[in-house]
């Protein structure tokens, strides 16, 4: 398993004053002229994001009003929700939970982000995920916008700190630096990397660190894969993961920018607690058995292959981008999906979902046989067509351990959007290089 | 004057569980429980695939010990709702994932980093622990050292959570401190 990474595991000590971007973006926003790892600080977020979910913003609404007695803020503009949850059934029940938080955002003057897709991506299109910014949320797959080179830190009910005083304590994290060269083979993705990752430094390998992704192979990965990538950094243990912001970035974030930016970068002598090395040529494509995504259940595609599935998804925060979509349509253009088998494919946003029916690629996969369904997070947490006992799904979804998709007793193989095609083909776990060209 | 900690400096009590690493959180109540808030609900459903028994077997004050990276996964909150109701004062562990650390430490809930806990004790095994400086004594006198908190975890702690503290710091302001 150790063909492609080569761990210098040594740490690399601070030289002078070098410091990582994420030391920076730190210091900028603790308004500190350095900061240091373990450092516990409260830290001033450019953005405080949350979507809607009965139980959590519902309740923080209520404290932040009732028990906090906050009328008014005076930044708006800082607080961000999006309402990308419980899209899928039109009922009643939606409509309640999402009306309080329509209520919420008039009542303060914060703007809600509705029917746009997944609030981790839409944040990025509507120009708050910029290089140099510090975001929390209370869902950690916000590290997804360390691709654009924020900080994305997810903070549970830690939120709440920040939307009643503005700020939020933090212990500043050291980073692992994550070194690539190459390019993905055929078939091979981001989703792949970061299992490989897993399988290497083991599920908490970067325990309250940062992943930093440096090398010729992360400028030439393309900004969704980053984002598909760094959206998965806590299943190593990190807090965040994130990319120095290179030309790619610079040009998006000018684009959509709502705000000013100063990007940051890391510099050359930065401590880093280890360096690991790793070839994309040589990474081959991976399968997560049911349960979770630590190292024990990472298996090559090969050692799980044949294994029958009723359902296919591709979609989440994780992947569902405009890269994960061309591979689908690669694998299936011209193919059926298996008789037996649910393919649902789900964009990460509007914005990806008119990109791919304009470039062809929707009209695939629904001749193939898949459902396309509107941009949310319903069926990565079981909420949209939830997966009956006994039925085995392989997903790009964010999490496999049992009843994340609906009944305990359905099984959630993980792998990257060319193998999830390709499995939903054969009606087999399957090896997408057999398919793909 | 600050306001007395609602924590003892020093907890006591036995091991009533010890959990290996990478542990999920929501298997304590199953995967179909993790919705549930209701104590007769979670008391029912508690440790059930572990020891049928457990709730009976465990005292006010006890501990669990986990391996490392304990509360991997996306882990909920009522799990440790339903340790907590049943007295369960402290989690030890070897290490802990960063989401359930913040999440339990919000609420209140002492998580001491040891390592070495892990295959130091055995089951009802009565420690000591010394959470401020990240201590735990063993039956045979033995001390097990790991990172202290920070002043800040510290004050969350004492306070019951961080809501609580949070209220005293700023609750009835109108607008946020820091705009």
């Amino acid at each position: 398993m150790s063909d492609v990474t080569q761990p210098t595991e040594q740490p690399t000590p601070r030289n002078g004053t070098a410091l990582t971007i994420t030391e920076k973006i730190l210091a900028r926003a603790g308004g500190l002229g350095e900061v240091r790892p373990g450092q516990n600080h409260p830290f001033r977020p450019d953005y405080m994001v949350a979507y809607d979910f009965p139980g959590y913003t519902d309740l923080m609404f209520k404290q932040m009003h009732d028990d906090f007695g906050i009328t008014e803020v005076d930044d708006p503009e800082r607080y961000l929700v999006f309402i990308d949850h419980m899209l899928s059934n039109g009922d009643q029940r939606e409509e309640e939970v999402h009306d309080v938080t329509r209520r919420w955002g008039e009542f303060y003057g914060i703007t809600v982000h509705e029917g746009r897709g997944i609030g981790h991506q839409v944040a990025a299109e509507l120009g708050y995920a910029l290089p140099g910014k510090f975001l929390i949320h209370f869902d950690g797959h916000i590290s997804g916008l360390g691709a654009f080179g924020a900080l994305g830190w997810g903070v549970r009910r830690d939120l709440l700190e920040a939307w009643v005083s503005g700020r939020i304590f933090l212990d500043v994290p050291a980073s692992t630096r994550f070194h690539l060269t190459g390019s993905f083979a055929p078939g091979v993705d981001n989703r792949d990397l970061i299992h490989e990752i897993i399988s290497r430094v083991g599920a908490d390998g970067c325990a309250h660190q940062v992943m930093e992704f440096t090398g010729p192979g992360a400028e030439n990965m393309s900004l969704g894969r980053r984002q598909g990538l760094c959206g998965m950094a806590m299943f190593t243990g990190a807090v965040s993961a994130i990319f120095n912001p290179d030309d790619a970035a610079l040009e998006y974030a000018r684009r959509v920018a709502r705000a000013e930016f100063e990007p940051l970068t890391s510099d050359p002598g930065a401590a880093y607690t280890a360096t690991h090395e790793i070839d994309l040529d040589a990474l081959r494509p991976r399968v997560v058995l049911p349960g979770s995504a630590r190292a024990a259940n990472t298996l090559g595609v090969d050692e799980a292959a044949g294994t029958p599935i009723t359902r296919a998804f591709i979609g989440s925060c994780a992947s569902g981008r405009i890269e994960d979509i061309r591979a689908a349509a690669e694998v299936l253009r011209g193919r059926r999906v298996a008789p037996g088998v649910q393919l649902n494919v789900v964009p990460t946003s509007q914005l990806i979902h008119r990109q791919a029916e304009e470039e062809g690629l929707l009209d695939v996969l629904r001749e193939a046989g898949a459902n396309v369904a509107i941009s949310s997070c319903d069926f990565c947490f079981g909420y949209a067509r939830p997966l009956q006992p006994d039925e085995k799904c392989i997903s790009t979804g964010v999490l496999n351990i049992s009843g994340r998709m609906g009944s305990t007793g359905a099984d959630i193989y993980m792998g990257s959007a060319y193998t999830v095609a390709a499995s939903a083909v054969s009606g087999r776990i399957t090896d997408p290089r057999e398919v793909v060209e | 004057m600050e306001p007395a900690s609602v924590l003892p400096d020093v907890l006591r009590g036995r091991v009533a569980w010890i959990f290996g690493d990478d542990f999920d959180v929501d298997l304590i109540v199953g995967v179909e429980n993790i919705k549930y808030y209701d104590p007769d609900k979670l008391r029912a459903v508690c440790m059930k695939a572990f020891d049928p028994e457990f709730v009976d077997r465990v005292q006010p004050g006890d501990v669990v010990v986990g391996g490392r990276n304990f509360g991997y996964g996306h882990p909920h909150y009522p799990p440790l709702v339903a340790l907590r109701n049943l007295g369960i004062s402290a989690v030890l562990a070897e290490s802990f994932s960063p989401g359930f650390w913040r999440g339990e430490t919000y609420n209140g809930m002492p998580l001491v980093a040891v390592p070495g806990i892990a295959t130091a004790v055995r089951r009802f095994d009565a420690v000591e622990v010394d959470w401020r400086r990240a201590v735990v004594r063993l039956p045979d006198g033995t001390e097990l050292t790991g990172d202290p908190p920070s002043e800040r975890v510290v004050k969350v702690l004492e306070s019951g959570g961080s809501l609580n503290l949070l209220l005293r710091e700023h609750g009835r302001r109108r607008t946020p401190a820091e705009g």
